[in-house]
């Protein structure tokens, strides 16, 4: 079985997962995958970059959310990077501008100081 | 894994090497459906391989369990129901460490099924069976005289393995779509409540992958209110299902208990989180006052609904406030919306596989939704929307559709 990978890369210390320019129903599942697997590493933040994605459906926003699951069972964080109209579109529409923190580029993903995920 | 050992070939144990592949890989074993390959595929292994034993375990997913599933000259481990742990004894540490194992004796400290050294097998050798990327059982044979097992033996073994695993997927496959089709059949109202001053028509239609999650559901409470529910559970197949049929029900109970749309979907999702850890779903449930006037309508990341006026062209997507969704955050109270329904009007609350399309923004999507929903009669604003959105291509994803109507004034109730 052929599947796209997601490498991880570190940057400042912190893991940053690369989203594709489309995710959908195709290539969700690979993403998943990847996403538990480094929200599942330990503590820490996760960093899931989607600055180069134009399209997200809702298998993909399924993705996010399960690792932001994964990551905050383990005391850890999940941030995204979020540029695209369609994407902010999906994220807000989904409700899940108020459960994962999203910034609009890397560096502020990576240097912010965090404030309560899940909006209380 | 055993390197392949190239010097001194001797062509008699080429030729019966070659034979025990042909005979593995034998493209006649196809024609048996796959029960009977998966006990087929064993005689012929232990024939090869010149074993006195054959057995297939099964990984049990949710009790991380090895499940002895098929046995040739083991069939007792098979009726005991054998269990083995993933990560302890001989077939656990194949499963755990997804690699070849190969005992030249057997005893209590290396193998944890009784069975085996009761049996009197003094030699062992299992191979994972790998499916998609990810382990689903172990595949092990047995000598009952000492014997030192090759890396040829093991490179058999792991080819009839692979085997094995493709006729399990495609068992576990089958069985699962015939299932989930039943579930959704049970599950999905086949009659929608006879209420006065309203008309319903409901649809659902499977995706052309695995079945999902999606549901609607539409109830009357003692009170005279008309509860809608439309909602997605993430994932497919028979997991989903599952679990969509206990959010259904579990719902149902709740809205029982308290008439506020958002306590009943807090109450649903403390039940899921603490139930179903990691069960994620969108949930719309909806409640219509007896006057039919006007939903209060809570939102658990689902699409929100869109609204036709009579006489008013294009419909609208009704602006609801969205909550989070099932499954994410302990004790999350969701906004409730209220929105008047004019007589005439009629409501569309759907899944999102009827308006996502890959690489379109979602409000495509939604415009398109917009531009067929009109303010019919409820089964032809149904059939309407179908034809527009779903067409004769086949859905990717399941859809569950649902139209609620309230009639116009003088409108009488069709004879049912």
């Amino acid at each position: 079985m052929s599947e796209v990978r997601f490498p991880v890369e570190m940057v400042s210390g912190v893991p940053v997962v690369v989203t594709p320019e489309e995710i959908d129903i195709t290539n969700a599942a690979g993403l998943r995958a990847a996403l538990l697997e480094a929200a599942g590493r330990g503590p820490g933040r996760l960093v899931v970059d989607m600055s180069r994605t134009v399209f997200c459906d809702t298998a993909g926003i399924h993705a996010l959310v399960e690792a932001h699951k994964r990551a905050g069972a383990g005391g850890g964080e999940v941030r995204l990077v979020i540029t695209g109209p369609a994407v902010l579109r999906i994220f807000a529409i989904t409700g899940l501008d108020s459960v994962i923190p999203y910034y609009a580029s890397l560096e502020d993903a990576l240097t912010a100081t965090s404030r309560s995920a899940d909006g209380t | 894994m055993g390197a392949i050992e190239v010097t001194a070939v001797d062509p008699v144990l080429v030729e019966a090497r070659l034979r025990g592949i042909q005979s593995i890989t034998d493209a006649t074993l196809s024609r048996l459906d796959d029960r009977e390959l998966l006990t087929e595929l064993l005689e012929r292994t232990r024939e090869v391989l010149q074993a006195d034993t054959a057995a297939v375990l099964l990984l049990d997913f949710s009790s991380g369990q090895l499940i002895a599933t098929a046995a040739a000259g083991l069939e007792e481990e098979v009726r005991q129901g054998v269990r083995i742990p993933v990560g302890r004894g001989f077939a656990g540490r194949i499963a755990a460490e997804h690699r070849p194992v190969v005992l030249d004796r057997v005893d209590h400290t290396t193998v944890l099924n009784p069975i085996l050294w009761a049996k009197g097998i003094h030699s062992m050798m299992g191979v994972p069976m790998v499916a998609g990327g990810r382990v689903i059982g172990v595949l092990h044979v047995g000598s009952l005289t000492p014997r030192r097992f090759s890396g040829d033996d093991v490179e058999l073994l792991q080819l009839a393995a692979h085997r094995a695993a493709a006729a399990v997927q495609s068992m576990t496959a089958q069985a699962d779509r015939a299932v989930v089709a039943a579930l959704q059949r049970s599950l999905v109202p086949s009659a929608l409540p006879v209420v006065a001053g309203a008309e319903m028509a409901a649809r659902y239609i499977p995706g052309s992958g695995a079945v999902g999650g999606d549901w609607y559901d539409v109830f009357t409470l003692p009170s005279g209110q008309v509860c809608v529910t439309v909602g997605d559970v993430a994932g497919s197949g028979l997991a989903a299902a599952v679990i969509m049929g206990r959010m259904r029900s579990a719902l149902r109970a709740y809205a029982l208990e308290t008439a506020d749309p958002a306590e009943v979907l807090g109450r649903l999702d403390r039940k899921m989180q603490h139930f179903e850890p990691d069960a994620l779903a969108t949930v719309l449930y909806a409640v219509i006052e007896p006057e039919l006037d006007q939903m209060h309508v809570a939102v658990a990341g689902h699409f929100p609904p869109v609204i036709a006026y009579p006489g008013q062209q294009p419909a609208e997507v009704a602006d609801v406030r969205i909550g989070v969704l099932i499954g994410i955050a302990p004790d999350t109270r969701r906004p409730v919306t209220t929105v008047p329904i004019p007589p005439g009007a009629l409501l569309c609350f759907y899944t999102d596989g009827l308006v996502e399309r890959p690489g379109e923004v979602i409000d495509e999507g939604l415009g398109r939704l917009c531009r067929a929903v009109t303010a019919q009669p409820a089964e032809a604003a149904c059939a309407a929307v179908t034809g527009a959105l779903v067409g004769s291509e086949p859905a990717r994803d399941d859809i569950a559709l649902l139209m609620f109507r309230r009639h116009a004034r003088g409108e009488r109730d069709a004879g049912v």
